[in-house]
């Protein structure tokens, strides 16, 4: 059995516990389905918890995080990510294209590609992106609120 | 008999218009690039590209999405000739004997083989798919509401099983998705549920935002963990990539038998490409006349599993199509598109949408002389592709996954809940869940909830009408197949990876 199973079944009991409790606001006629799911989900979970009982009493308990984690860079990962929603929140602000080249250019240079990789890849997607979606598709993508 | 006839012609002069053909090719050939990739998969490009089909007519963007389909399947087995990493579990078994072919000096051969092999393979599919997918719908006909909501129970037991390590966590994960599709309106009384005060959650979540953030997103974040490798050098070759009359006269008896194992595996829900090419790998070493070159560089090596993935491709439609019953994650995130579309899988494709369906299928089968034209001629070029850096994929499908769940209604809310689902996805794979599941359950959520709750207004609340016709025992006796078959196949994939010898290939990322 791994420790980090014990997150998913705690995540599944949470989960249920959360929908259960805004079903509470529902109609009775409206409770009935999302509360069989819940019990089908509560019911699965705890056989889970039962195979993992088993599990540990056969083979041991291990922390499971070696495993899911092997070679895990945090500074790279939640970086990148940070990236990522720093881009949604300037997509907002500043509109598409000047957030989409920040994000190109701040991710490449963050990852150590060489600079004229930089400029390909980001004048290759900026320009996939302008004649796919708003030459071909039309769309209107975002401004920005500054821009408006 | 005539009618199909008609129809099938009907479909072939619709899908050779310039315009399907435009987009068939270009598929094909975005397809073979994200095949190639070994940081991609074929669910994850066809999830990325989803948006892209929106605005064109349901059969062109049916036909570009199972032009990516295809492409990818044949893609991965580039970088696997070249670089012996398969850029798609797909391609795993080809890396064996195809890298051996590149060490020799043969790389351009192993490459004409795969080539070839997979038209073939994908060609051959095709066939079933005009045979058996009329078939299958005429008896979809008969279904009603209860019959409707055992098919969808079958369709989660089906996906819930497959990719997971655990049964159990796998029908958890269905389980989880299930509960998520009952965001939104309540289908029969109307009352808003759980909808966290947004208006835009009124109709649900959009299941192509889920899609792109389970699949694409997530990957994103797969690929930002962990350190950026050096990819190898793709091989230089020198020799013809091309085959001789001889060549294709040895290789044809191991294309027919992968077409029938592929092809099986396609339409057996639960089972998948991945597996379909070590089947045919061990059914060509098992058959082959020159058993001292495996392990050394066969070209039958190479055509074996070749031609059982891409048989995979038009079996795996079949069930998808005519009862909307996804086999595996590629066929869901498909039926994702169809249902994008305002198309609703089942027999009205082929009575109502006939027209639109047979198109389809004529663009599939122009799909695979693409693969040929395109793979044979492009080999070179894509074989520099596949060396792509992970650094570069990662904002540029980061920026893909954002401007395409944007693009589907315009709004923000959208990229959010994009987002939420590739962080969702993102755990989902750390801990072992299975986010094809959760997907399939978004879809099938409501046709299941409906099926139920409308047989049980039928019946005036008695449970009994679920089990009222044969039809229903029918499925309830699959949806055990369902849930057991996932124990038999996993020994099955073991079994021919044992024979095969490919546990020391890196097979990319599950598909």
């Amino acid at each position: 059995m791994k420790k980090t199973d014990i997150g998913v079944v705690g995540f599944m009991y949470g989960v249920c516990i959360l929908f259960f409790v805004l079903s509470l606001d529902l109609k009775p006629e409206a409770q009935t389905y999302p509360r069989f799911i819940m019990a089908v989900l509560v019911a699965l979970t705890t056989l889970y918890v039962i195979q993992m009982i088993f599990a540990a009493r056969r083979y041991g308990v291990t922390s499971g995080m070696e495993e899911i984690f092997a070679g895990f860079l945090p500074k790279q990962f939640f970086c990148i990510l940070a990236m990522i929603i720093v881009y949604l929140i300037l997509m907002y602000l500043v509109g598409f294209y000047i957030s989409t080249v920040l994000l190109m250019v701040g991710c490449l240079l963050f990852l150590r590609v060489p600079k004229w990789q930089i400029i390909v890849s980001t004048l290759a997607i900026i320009g996939l992106i302008y004649g796919a979606f708003t030459l071909f598709l039309g769309v209107k993508l975002p401004v920005g609120l500054l821009f408006k | 008999m005539l009618e199909t006839l008609f129809l099938m012609g009907q479909g072939f002069i619709n899908a050779l218009s310039p315009m399907n053909l435009l987009f068939a090719a270009a598929g094909t050939a975005i397809g073979i690039v994200i095949g190639c990739l070994p940081g991609l998969s074929a669910a994850m490009g066809v999830a990325l590209l989803l948006p892209m089909t929106f605005t064109m007519a349901p059969e062109t963007g049916l036909i570009v999405l199972g032009a990516i389909y295809c492409g990818a399947i044949f893609g991965g087995s580039i970088s696997a000739i070249l670089i012996h990493t398969p850029g798609t579990p797909a391609s795993a078994a080809t890396a064996i004997e195809g890298y051996q072919l590149t060490l020799r000096g043969k790389a351009g051969k192993a490459l004409a083989v795969a080539c070839f092999s997979s038209f073939c393979g994908g060609l051959l599919s095709c066939i079933s798919l005009y045979f058996f997918a009329p078939l299958l719908a005429q008896l979809a006909m008969k279904f009603g509401s209860p019959e409707y909501f055992w098919l969808s129970v079958f369709g989660l037991t089906i996906i819930a099983g497959v990719s997971s390590k655990s049964m159990v966590k796998g029908l958890m994960s269905g389980a989880f998705g299930l509960l998520l599709s009952t965001i939104g309106m309540d289908p029969i009384e109307g009352a808003k549920r759980f909808m966290f005060g947004q208006a835009s959650l009124y109709e649900g979540i959009n299941t192509t935002c889920a899609l792109i953030g389970l699949f694409s997103m997530s990957q994103v974040l797969i690929l930002a963990e962990t350190k950026i490798k050096e990819r190898a050098k793709a091989a230089k070759f020198t020799d013809k990539i091309a085959l001789t009359g001889s060549e294709i006269k040895r290789l044809t008896p191991t294309i027919l038998r992968s077409w029938v194992i592929g092809n099986l595996i396609g339409i057996l829900p639960g089972a998948g490409a991945s597996i379909a090419c070590f089947m045919g790998y061990n059914a060509a070493r098992q058959f082959s006349k020159h058993k001292e070159e495996f392990g050394h560089g066969s070209i039958e090596g190479v055509a074996g599993p070749e031609a059982a993935n891409n048989a995979v491709t038009g079996g795996s439609l079949i069930p998808m199509l005519t009862l909307g019953i996804p086999g595996e994650s590629v066929t869901a995130v498909l039926m994702g598109g169809l249902i994008i579309q305002g198309l609703q899988p089942g027999p009205e494709l082929f009575t109502r949408y006939a027209p639109m369906t047979y198109t389809f299928f004529a663009g599939f089968v122009l799909v695979q002389f693409f693969m040929l034209g395109i793979g044979l001629l492009g080999c070179r070029g894509f074989a520099q592709i596949s060396r792509l850096s992970d650094a570069i994929l990662i904002p540029s499908v980061a920026v893909l996954c954002v401007v395409g769940s944007f693009a589907i209604h315009k709004n923000f809310t959208d990229v959010v809940i994009m987002m939420i689902f590739g962080i969702i996805g993102y755990m989902v794979r750390k801990f072992g869940l299975n986010p094809a599941a959760i997907v399939l359950a978004l879809i099938l959520g409501p046709i299941g909830e409906k099926g139920l709750r409308r047989s049980l207004v039928l019946s005036g609340g008695s449970p009994a009408i679920l089990f009222s016709t044969p039809v229903c025992w029918v499925l309830i006796g699959l949806c055990v197949f369902g849930i057991l078959s996932p124990i038999f196949m996993n020994r099955v994939e073991q079994k021919s990876l044992e024979q095969a010898g490919g546990g020391d290939i890196v097979a990319p990322m599950e598909d």
